[in-house]
């Protein structure tokens, strides 16, 4: 019945909602979130094992399943392994809006940190991006201890 | 060893970008009822459903319980997989694993999504609170990344991945469920498609799409029975990799979640040439370049070979090694049943029932499961037990 109903006559239920999540940052998140925050510096935590210095820190090493355990600053310097420029005007997770477009994106490895992390680059033009460029973190001057308080990666000359 | 399992029945809705026909419980009832036609049996006859579906995606808690009575799960043994990308082939995989327990004898397997109920972009932002959902920029962001290493570690051209995109399209015209059937798109087309995140344009990007699809699995006893042609399973493994992106060294190059489940999936069955002694793959292809990579993973190739096959035409429909003669993952994605299509048109293949789709003598079939960052699923179809 309803394939031969024109599209504009079925009957949609549209609902719209505003949820609000708290999300305990937990012993590891904790600290890094502090030291990011209190500080302005990025913590790593090592695996005693394998020796990767793991961004973000985490209680596990994944591919050893041993606890981490050092702590180790890294960057705020470091190394564009992967990048993109966004068009499309994806949601941001954190805040339910859309991301002004086009701005760039990046995996940065921070020195001394064998993850990359993923975040905002400061160039947006792809032909201004490579791999290999170099970078470093720009914090907010007013912190929070959450991810943003890094701002974005802004592309260094070295 | 499990006990010989076969899949004897497949059964397909028609996908599209909105269904609004329809709603999910109709959409699941309808691959469902589609399946067990196929498999000429009743829903008395199956003793464990499995589903599989991204709830996130609708936005709708709980599909098992609202759509799972569509599915013919009401007072049966029933479980639900959500695994990202891989819950298609991994719904897949344990509805085999229940079977071949020998705990079971019949099972159906239906994977189902409808994005346009809810909003997919949303969905993909409802990822880990604390670090990614402020960053992350869905799969085409996070798969744009991966892409630029890609390009610059295999030398992958744009043209390249547009001819991938041309041949999934075109294929999907010979499958009658497909969503994006487009028998003129040109390599031009794709590559003046509007552009998501550099270098991934819409076209090279699978779409959303409403759909679902079921599997009928049975014992050996019963799949000799009541099939002419069983699809036998006799491989289907599983692989997870790390939890951040950035923790995936060269995403697409390396892929070992993939490669290690294929190494595995052949030495069980034996296989040495895939290239070769597969006689078609219905692999999960998020995006064009993401397919030229999963042929060097999955060995089709050497790496660095993968663009030159899709050159060399070696994966068309009348190739070496036809790669989705159903027009794949980037011409049909309901999340959730994604996976299960790639293994309920293996299966299709070695039945024999792939209508205008056919390959002409399947005898093994290829299917696999991609999700999340990086996890991998494979599964090995043959016309003989052993």
């Amino acid at each position: 019945m309803n394939r031969n109903r024109e599209r504009e006559e079925l009957i949609r239920i549209p609902i719209q909602m505003n949820l609000q999540y708290r999300f305990p940052a937990g012993v590891h998140y904790e600290r890094f979130f502090r030291e990011l925050k209190e500080i302005g510096r990025i913590m790593g935590v090592r695996c005693p094992e394998c020796e990767r210095v793991l961004v973000p820190p985490r209680p596990v090493c994944g591919e050893c399943f041993t606890r981490t355990g050092e702590w180790v600053e890294v960057g705020p310097k470091g190394t564009v392994v992967a990048h993109t420029s966004i068009y499309f005007p994806f949601i941001d997770g954190s805040t339910g809006k859309a991301r002004p477009i086009p701005y760039g994106a990046g995996l940065i490895q921070l020195d001394g940190a064998y993850s990359a992390i993923n975040h905002i680059l400061e160039e947006g033009d792809p032909d201004k991006l490579h791999i290999g460029m170099r970078v470093e973190a720009v914090l907010k001057e007013e912190r929070e201890g959450n991810i943003g308080d890094i701002l974005y990666f802004k592309t260094i000359e070295e | 060893m499990g006990k010989r399992v076969a899949i004897i029945g497949t059964g397909q809705t028609n996908h599209c970008s909105s269904r609004e026909d329809v709603n999910e419980m109709e959409l699941v009832y309808e691959a469902a009822s589609a399946a067990l036609k196929d498999a000429e049996m009743t829903i008395a006859e199956i003793d464990a459903v499995v589903l599989a579906n991204m709830e996130l995606f609708e936005g709708r808690a709980l599909p098992d319980m609202w759509c799972g009575e569509g599915g013919g799960a009401f007072m049966k043994h029933s479980f639900k997989i959500s695994t990202g990308g891989t819950s298609g082939t991994s719904g897949a995989i344990s509805g085999y694993y229940h079977a071949a327990s020998g705990l079971f004898d019949r099972v159906m397997v239906v994977g189902f999504e409808k994005h346009s109920d809810g909003n997919t972009s949303a969905g993909m932002a409802l990822t880990d609170p604390f670090w990614d959902r402020h960053i992350a920029a869905a799969a085409i962001g996070n798969f744009a990344l991966s892409v630029s290493e890609y390009m610059v570690d295999r030398g992958v051209t744009e043209e390249q991945s547009a001819k991938v995109a041309v041949k999934a399209r075109r294929n999907a015209c010979n499958n009658p469920h497909a969503h994006l059937q487009m028998p003129d798109l040109t390599i031009k087309d794709v590559l003046e498609s509007p552009m998501l995140a550099y270098p991934v344009h819409r076209l090279e990007m699978c779409p959303q799409s409403d759909g679902a699809c079921a599997i009928i699995f049975a014992s050996e006893e019963i799949a000799k029975k009541r099939c002419p042609r069983p699809a036998w399973v006799r491989a289907a493994v599983t692989r997870h990799d790390h939890i951040y992106l950035g923790e995936v060294k060269n995403r697409l190059s390396t892929m070992r979640s993939l490669r290690e489940a294929a190494r595995v999936a052949y030495e069980t069955v034996g296989i040495k040439e895939p290239l070769k002694e597969f006689d078609v793959a219905e692999i999960y292809d998020p995006l064009t370049y993401a397919e030229i990579a999963w042929y060097e993973a999955l060995g089709f190739c050497e790496n660095g070979e993968g663009a030159g096959m899709i050159d060399d035409g070696i994966t068309l429909m009348d190739g070496e090694l036809p790669v989705n003669p159903s027009g794949g993952v980037i011409s049909t994605n309901p999340v959730g049943a994604s996976g299960t299509i790639r293994v309920a048109e293996a299966a299709l293949q070695i039945h024999g029932r792939g209508g205008k789709r056919q390959i002409p003598d399947v005898n093994l079939a290829l299917a696999t499961g991609y999700g999340v960052y990086c996890w991998s699923d494979v599964v090995i179809l043959s016309s003989r037990p052993d």
